[in-house]
Parts: structure tokens; C-alpha cells; sequence
């Protein structure tokens, strides 16, 4: 028998809804789970994915893809790239998959979200190959890192790293917890897929694919575009769903989802992604500036993404555009300064030559992070080490969990962005940041930063090592230095030679 | 006499940071302790200054002999610490 065409079935079978009759549709999708829009069911049929696919036509390419990405590994497995790659590159490892494995395990439930509670048949039917997705990446993006855990401790963390209260999970648990793990399906599909997908994944996955394979290290090159293939098809899940808010008087919902959630994916890649782009891997290796490749791939593709479907962009967009060129510097110095509560080793990046890069890329940086990193360079050249280190925790902001940071030296504006609510004093670190607790104060007012719960004496001892066990950082696993301080030995030449002179 | 924690925005350096004082501390003492986190290790000395203690938003500093529980702070509310030139 002569199967049909996909064309001639798929939307008579993604688009059949049951009619309950044992239950009501209110039991059946039950507001908290599935929204709570009030547009009646019809208005949810009209559902018009872009990105079609059956079950036999994903399989037959999920196969495919995985034969790819797996035949690569296998091949290079004897290859001795994570030996002989820069510290800096297996810092970029380091910090990706720990911060993205789990991470992806559990958007599975998000994605399953959307498959059982969506009122909208056709997302269903993407969030179903979705969800099958993200069980994927997580699996794929454990397995490969498995390889190199006996040789480094640190890369154990891809698995550990969603188990912990290291400061940065605790940041990364908030956000996708807020967008994704305790919303409903359509605002999973707006939060998730729409803003966090279309909007950021494509740098993480686009960028890093293209570093790795500049670095040549082919298998994290393969491993992330095949990831990158499936994100772009089920980051369509939610464009379809704002159409239809759209068209029914819901505009004003659907783009706070948009706004809350665009705002945190910034945040997150800031201290992600912008370090790794600008100084983890290696000049030679740079094709493009984080900001360069933000504006490129994100800023203009996602203003052409909001405006086609109607929406406007965020209210904060001249803030975020201007932030662009500032906030993953500190971000940086941040993770730099406070090293030995992260689980990669970062690299500094500030030699004569990557400074000049950074100047040329961000005019300016000399006179504002680049005198902050004069004093840290002259105490690694000094020997004086006990300054190289904190003894004290940032502030980190009550919404992102991230330090509160701004711009040092000549154009030093950093700034608090305080809201007494029910007593306690709340900190963010910025005015979008504290917009956001604002649209729900309930939702997120329980939760501890990092800081409150040393003040509440959760963390003892309460000094560093007290910090480091807290955050499940065992000997072995703290960061320092991506290359032991080598590159401090040029300044200590020039030094020298000043001197000499 | 009791802990009191602060948050101090230093100015020169990059983030906000977590100063634990104490309320019988004056704001002299408050520079300093905030100094302690951020001059030497971000941010370079400035010879001929000395360090005064603002509100966040606030023009004028508050008086250098000023106890910490004289001016009824909040627990950590953040407390900006600026250069000035040292009087003559």
C-alpha cells in the first residue's frame, strides 16, 4: 500500500483534539499547567508551526545526526586534543557543559510540558520531537565529556556541577527554573524556546561550534552543530503560540514573557559566553568580539524575530544594547577575581596583545576594566598572591544571582538597584533586573542569594573554605589560573627592563 | 557592639561587595574596612586622599566620626565610598 504524502495527513492528525467526556477541559488542561489565557479551544487549533515534522522523519534524521557526531568522536578518541589544547580552550569545555548539560536534561520536562499540557495540538506534536531532543543533548553532552573525567577532575562537573550550590548553578538553577521548569506550557514555549532559543542559543552553539573547530578540536565542533540543528527547529515551538496571544488581546502578557526572559538569558550568556568569546580562547582563535557577534547574530536576527510577530522590543533594549559592550567584562573580572569558586580554570587574557585587542574592539577598556586588571597584574608580579584573591564575597543581585557590577576605573558607574519589599532589603543589579521581581514579588521574594544565606549563616565556616564546601567545590576541582600566571611574564620583562633602563 | 553587614561600592572598582562592620564603627572605620576589599587589589591608592563614606544617590558624605548605628542603615544596604583630597 502506497504510504500518502506527510502533507496530505499532518495537519488532519496533529490538529485531532479530543472531546472529553469523562473529565472537563478545565481537568483535562488545567490553568496552572496548561495557562490561563481564557481563548477558547479553537483559537488554539489554529496553531501553524513552520518546522513540520513526523515521528519516522525525525527518527530517520536523529539517527543520521548521531552517526555523525559519535562516528567523529570515535575517531578522534585517540587523538590527543584535550592534551595538547590551550588551557584556555578546556576552560571553554569546562564551563559549557556543566552549565549546559543538566541543564538541557531537564528542559526534557519542560518540552514535556508542552507535549501533554498545550492546548494547541501542533505544539504538542513539536514539543513531543523536542522533548526527545533534549534528552539528547543532555545524554550526548554527558557522554562526551565522560572521556576526559579521569584525566582532569574538573570536567566532572559536567554532571555535578546542576547538583550544587556553586554561585553560578545557583544563578543558572534560578533562571531556567523561572522560564522554564515552573511555568506553564505557553509560557514555556514564549520563555524557553522563543526568547532563550531564537534569541541566545544560536550564539552559544553558533559561536562555540565555530571556536572549536578554530581551535581544532572536531569532536565539540560536531557534538554542538548537531545539538544546534535540533534547537533551531524546536525554537519554533513558540512563535506560533505569540501569534495567536497576539491576535487575541494578548499582546501585553505575551510580551512581559518575552521581556522577563530575554532579560535573564542576557545575563546568564554575560558571564557564559562573553568571557569565553573575548578572553578564554585564544587571539589567534578570534574571529569576531562577543559584542561584535551579539549584534551580528542575536541583536539583528531577534529584532527582525519580535517585529515580524508583532511585538515591540523590550522596553530596556537601548540599556541592553549599551550593555553589550560593558557588563561581561566585569562578569569576567568577576569569575577571574573570585577564581577558586568556579570549576574551570578562566584565563586572564589581558597580555600586552589581548589588551590591545580589547581596546580596539571596545574603545576605551584600558582606562576602565584595564585598571583594575594593572593592579592584579602588578600583585601576580610582585608575588603578592594573598591580594590576587578575594577575601570577601561579591554582592551578587537578588533576581539574576549574579554580582553586581558595572564599569571601573575612569568611568566607574556602578550602582545599586535596591527595593525594600516586606521588610527585607532586596539588591539588583539593575533596573531591569529589579522590573522583573516587581511583575511578581511572590514568585521570587523566598529565595536566598548566595549572600543571604551566608548572612543567615547557612555557610560555615564562614570564610572561603567554608564558601568552597558549601558549593560542593572539592580539593582539585577549585579554578586558578588557566596557565599558571605564564602570561604574567611578559609584564614582569617589561618591568625588568624599565627598571634596567 | 554588633556585626552589622554593609555592601560597599567602591569607587574605581567594578563590582559590589560585602563589608561586615560593626554598629560601634565609625565612618572613617567604614572606608577602611570597605578599603580593605578593593584598594590593592582593584583599584590603586590614591596618595593625598582620604576615603569618605555617602548613601547611595547622596551629595553630601556623612560625618567622619559618625557611628555606624547613628545612621540607621539597613543590614546591608549599600554604602558608596569615595576618594576625596585630604584636607590640609
Amino acid at each position: 500500500m502506497a504510504l500518502l504524502n506527510r502533507m496530505d495527513w499532518y495537519d488532519l492528525a496533529r490538529s485531532t483534539n479530543w472531546t472529553p467526556s469523562y473529565v472537563s477541559d478545565g481537568e483535562l488542561f488545567p490553568a496552572e499547567l496548561s495557562g490561563d489565557y481564557g481563548l477558547p479551544q479553537g483559537a488554539w487549533e489554529k496553531y501553524d508551526e513552520p518546522y513540520k515534522q513526523t515521528y519516522p522523519e525525525y527518527v530517520k534524521v536523529q539517527r543520521e545526526k548521531d552517526a555523525g557526531a559519535y562516528s567523529v568522536k570515535a575517531a578522534l578518541e585517540r587523538s590527543r586534543i584535550f592534551e595538547n589544547a590551550d588551557p584556555g580552550w578546556k576552560s571553554v569545555m569546562k564551563a559549557h557543559y556543566g552549565a549546559i548539560a543538566r541543564g538541557e536534561y531537564a528542559a526534557a520536562s519542560a518540552e514535556a510540558r508542552m507535549m501533554r499540557f498545550s492546548p494547541a495540538p501542533g505544539m504538542r506534536n513539536m514539543a513531543t520531537l523536542g522533548c526527545l531532543d533534549e534528552i539528547r543533548h543532555g545524554q550526548m553532552q554527558l557522554y562526551f565529556p565522560h572521556e576526559h573525567v579521569s584525566k582532569d577532575r574538573q570536567m566532572d562537573w559536567a554532571f555535578k556541577a546542576y547538583d550544587t550550590n556553586e554561585w553560578a548553578m545557583i544563578a543558572a538553577r534560578h533562571f531556567f527554573d523561572d522560564i522554564m521548569m515552573t511555568r506553564d506550557a505557553i509560557s514555556v514555549s514564549i520563555m524557553l524556546t522563543f526568547s532563550f532559543e531564537t534569541g541566545f542559543t544560536n550564539m552559544q552553539f553558533l559561536g562555540l561550534a565555530a571556536d572549536a573547530a578554530e581551535a581544532g578540536d572536531h569532536t565539540f565542533a560536531n557534538l554542538i552543530s548537531s545539538i544546534q540543528t535540533d534547537e533551531s527547529r524546536h525554537a519554533q515551538i513558540g512563535g506560533p503560540a505569540l501569534k495567536i496571544l497576539i491576535e487575541n488581546g494578548k499582546k501585553e502578557e505575551a510580551q512581559r514573557r518575552v521581556d522577563i526572559a530575554v532579560w535573564g538569558a542576557w545575563k546568564l550568556f554575560s558571564v557564559l559566553t562573553g568571557p569565553i568569546m573575548d578572553y578564554y580562547t585564544p587571539l589567534e582563535h578570534r574571529k569576531q568580539s562577543f559584542k561584535e557577534f551579539m549584534e551580528e547574530w542575536i541583536v539583528a536576527q531577534f529584532e527582525r524575530a519580535l517585529t515580524d510577530m508583532g511585538l515591540e522590543l523590550p522596553w530596556y533594549w537601548e540599556q541592553f544594547l549599551a550593555d553589550l559592550g560593558e557588563t561581561h567584562h566585569g562578569m569576567h573580572l568577576g569569575s577571574y577575581y573570585w577564581r577558586p569558586t568556579v570549576w574551570w580554570n578562566p584565563a586572564a587574557g589581558v597580555t600586552p596583545q589581548e589588551r590591545a585587542w580589547l581596546e580596539e574592539k571596545y574603545p576605551g577598556w584600558n582606562d576602565t576594566w584595564g585598571q583594575c586588571w594593572d593592579v592584579i597584574i602588578d600583585n601576580v608580579v610582585d608575588g603578592n598572591m594573598a591580594k590576587a584573591y578575594p577575601e570577601t564575597l561579591p554582592y551578587v543581585c537578588n533576581m539574576c544571582q549574579l554580582p553586581i557590577l558595572g564599569t571601573p576605573g575612569k568611568k566607574w558607574n556602578v550602582k545599586d538597584y535596591p527595593l525594600e519589599y516586606k521588610g527585607r532589603l532586596y539588591h539588583f543589579g539593575s533596573e531591569v533586573d529589579r522590573w522583573v521581581f516587581q511583575q511578581e514579588p511572590e514568585r521570587y521574594a523566598g529565595h536566598l542569594s548566595i549572600v543571604d544565606r551566608f548572612l543567615a549563616g547557612m555557610i560555615q565556616p564562614m570564610d572561603l573554605s567554608g564558601a568552597l564546601q558549601y558549593m560542593n567545590i572539592a580539593p582539585g576541582e577549585c579554578g586558578d589560573d588557566a596557565h599558571n600566571y605564564a602570561w604574567a611574564e611578559v609584564y614582569r620583562a617589561m618591568r625588568a627592563q624599565r627598571n634596567a633602563g | 557592639m554588633a556585626l552589622f553587614p554593609l555592601t560597599s561600592n567602591f569607587e574605581g572598582d567594578f563590582v559590589l561587595q560585602l563589608v561586615p562592620v560593626d554598629t560601634e564603627n565609625t565612618m572613617d572605620e567604614v572606608a577602611a574596612a570597605a578599603a580593605v576589599h578593593s584598594v590593592g587589589r582593584r583599584v590603586r591608592a590614591r596618595p593625598g586622599c582620604i576615603l569618605r563614606v555617602r548613601r547611595q544617590g547622596a551629595d553630601d558624605f556623612l560625618p567622619r566620626t559618625m557611628k555606624v548605628v547613628e545612621a540607621g542603615f539597613m543590614p546591608t544596604e549599600t554604602v558608596e565610598i569615595i576618594w576625596e583630597a585630604a584636607p590640609h
